[in-house]
């Protein structure tokens, strides 16, 4: 068997949403930073052409106070607002009382400002000491051809976009950096549990088979006892096996559907795990109705029945009993053991989630329920009460 | 001719009273005689003070109680005509009086 297949070692789903997660945050993170910077490039550029128009617009406003001081000295003989054709300008008084106008955007008009842009055009405001005609404010405008802007928003999306695809890079870059070390544990181990697995089936089937080969009867009862336990050992690790190949192994196995008999696997599994159940003199309540058919693939089915009957041994109370119900659509398997509460039942699918440390097992049981009832479209429901025991209801369309 | 001569009169006497307001009477029979016409003061307070608001206010607080530092007349006026005298007006009348000066020389709608 080849155990160098990389594929096998595949990242589970959790580590794929922890990745995902990891992805997103930094992509967010490197939109923040480029969206940070295009906003203070943008801000500096809008500076920046201000402070050019600012000169030429200062010249104006020195023109237009120049034309108001002779205006005010004249106004008994003329009053013709000096105008311009390179600009556009208000006059305002010292309570922002509009005393004339040429602006296009008089209505806009920030007077505690001294230089904007609004509406396609800047205006500078500049204030003045000797109020000529009233005036302490006085309004220069001209048009924004709004190149700057245009300028602007293109070195941002060019160099933003070249930023972006450079972070990006860096984050794929970084990203397989930091996860070659994990990749490679994942690896490993994925690997020293096929071997493992692989290996143990030979020394379990040998101890299985020759259990089945002693005859009880030619023992004493005191050896018969100690045959016995190594038997419920040998089955347990020959389940833990079972598990192990399935999670490790099977999804590159093909499955091999058909119309199986669930009564008589059912009633095949419960036999095969009342040695176990006795250890804890656990009794099988059993109401399977026969000749019940599911068109699935047999090994994954008794590993579903394994799972659920193996749980409810291993978390049923001492002297208690496991309820198995069969009916066409439906398999109920019922303990009378410690229940779970209900945030417990919620992560009970999670892989490896264990609620009770006293008992055997990895935690992978119910995560195998899940897959398989995934694959086939099974519903899997579990009602539990802390205390009083757990009920897996499995069902599925008839 | 004579008849003509007595409608006109009829006609404009009760014309010129009209125009005869508190401000002429109080502002404008006494400021004729100074070389520095009321406009210039006008255009003088528009220079400091800027505002419809704020010229009111300082002409009122001055001819209420006249200062040689406040007033706006050159040091040649002051020395040649003295400050002008405390108003007489009530507070009603010098607001009336200042109100008909201000609608007499603003520049709002004046400028083309």
């Amino acid at each position: 068997m080849s155990v160098s297949n990389v594929t096998a070692t595949s990242i589970n789903r959790s580590e794929r949403i922890t990745l995902l997660r990891f992805i997103g945050l930094y992509s967010f993170l490197v939109l923040m930073i480029l969206i940070l910077g295009s906003t203070i490039y943008f801000k500096l550029q809008k500076d920046l052409m201000l402070q050019t128009k600012r000169l030429e617009l200062e010249e104006y406003s020195k023109e237009l106070i120049d034309g108001l001081k002779l205006l005010h000295i004249y106004f008994d003989r003329y009053r013709t607002y000096p105008r311009n054709s390179l600009y556009r300008s208000a006059i305002y008084d010292a309570d922002h009382v509009q005393i004339f106008s040429t602006l296009k955007h008089p209505e806009g008009v920030k007077l505690d400002k001294v230089i904007y842009t609004t509406d396609g055009v800047i205006q500078y405001i500049h204030v003045l000491d000797s109020y000529y005609l009233g005036t302490k404010y006085t309004v220069v405008e001209i048009d924004d051809d709004g190149k700057w802007f245009q300028d602007t928003w293109r070195n941002i999306l060019l160099y933003g976009g070249v930023l972006l695809f450079i972070f990006m890079a860096a984050g794929v870059v970084l990203m397989r950096l930091f996860l070659s070390p994990m990749r490679e544990a994942i690896h490993l181990l994925d690997r020293f549990i096929k071997d493992t697995t692989h290996e143990l089936n030979t020394p379990v089937s040998a101890i299985l088979s020759n259990i089945e080969m002693i005859d009880p009867k030619s023992l004493d009862p005191k050896t018969a006892k100690k045959i016995r336990r190594i038997e419920i050992g040998a089955r347990t690790i020959s389940t833990i096996y079972q598990d192990l190949t399935y999670l490790v192994l099977d999804h590159q196995i093909l499955s091999e559907n058909r119309q199986i008999d669930l009564s008589s696997l059912l009633k095949e599994r419960i036999e095969y795990f009342r040695i176990l159940s006795e250890s804890k003199k656990l009794t099988f309540e059993t109401d399977i109705q026969p000749e019940v058919k599911l068109y699935i693939d047999q090994n994954k089915m008794a590993r579903l029945i394994d799972n659920l009957l193996s749980n409810a041994i291993k978390y049923n109370r001492r002297g208690g009993t496991i309820y198995v119900t069969l009916r066409p659509g439906e398999m109920v398997v019922k303990d009378t053991g410690i229940g779970m509460d209900e945030k417990e039942t919620k992560e009970v699918f999670e892989r490896y989630k264990r609620f009770e440390n006293g008992v055997g097992g990895f935690g992978i049981g119910l995560s195998i329920v899940a897959m398989i009832a995934n694959e086939y479209n099974l519903d899997v429901e579990i009602r539990s009460k802390k205390g009083h025991g757990s009920e897996v209801f499995v069902r599925w369309g008839v | 001719m004579g008849r003509l001569t007595v409608t006109i009169l009829l006609i404009t006497i009760p014309l010129f009273s009209a125009d005869v307001n508190i401000y002429e009477r109080n502002c404008v029979k006494c400021h004729e005689k100074l070389p520095v016409s009321l406009d210039k003061f006008f255009f003088n307070y528009l220079l400091k003070y800027s505002s419809e608001r704020q010229v009111k206010q300082a002409l009122r607080k001055y001819l209420k109680h006249p200062k040689r530092k406040s007033s706006l007349a050159t040091e040649e006026i002051i020395l040649r005509y003295g400050l002008m005298p405390k108003s007489t007006l009530s507070d009603a009348e010098l607001r009336e009086a200042i109100e008909i000066y201000w609608e007499k020389y603003k520049v709002f709608g004046k400028i083309e």
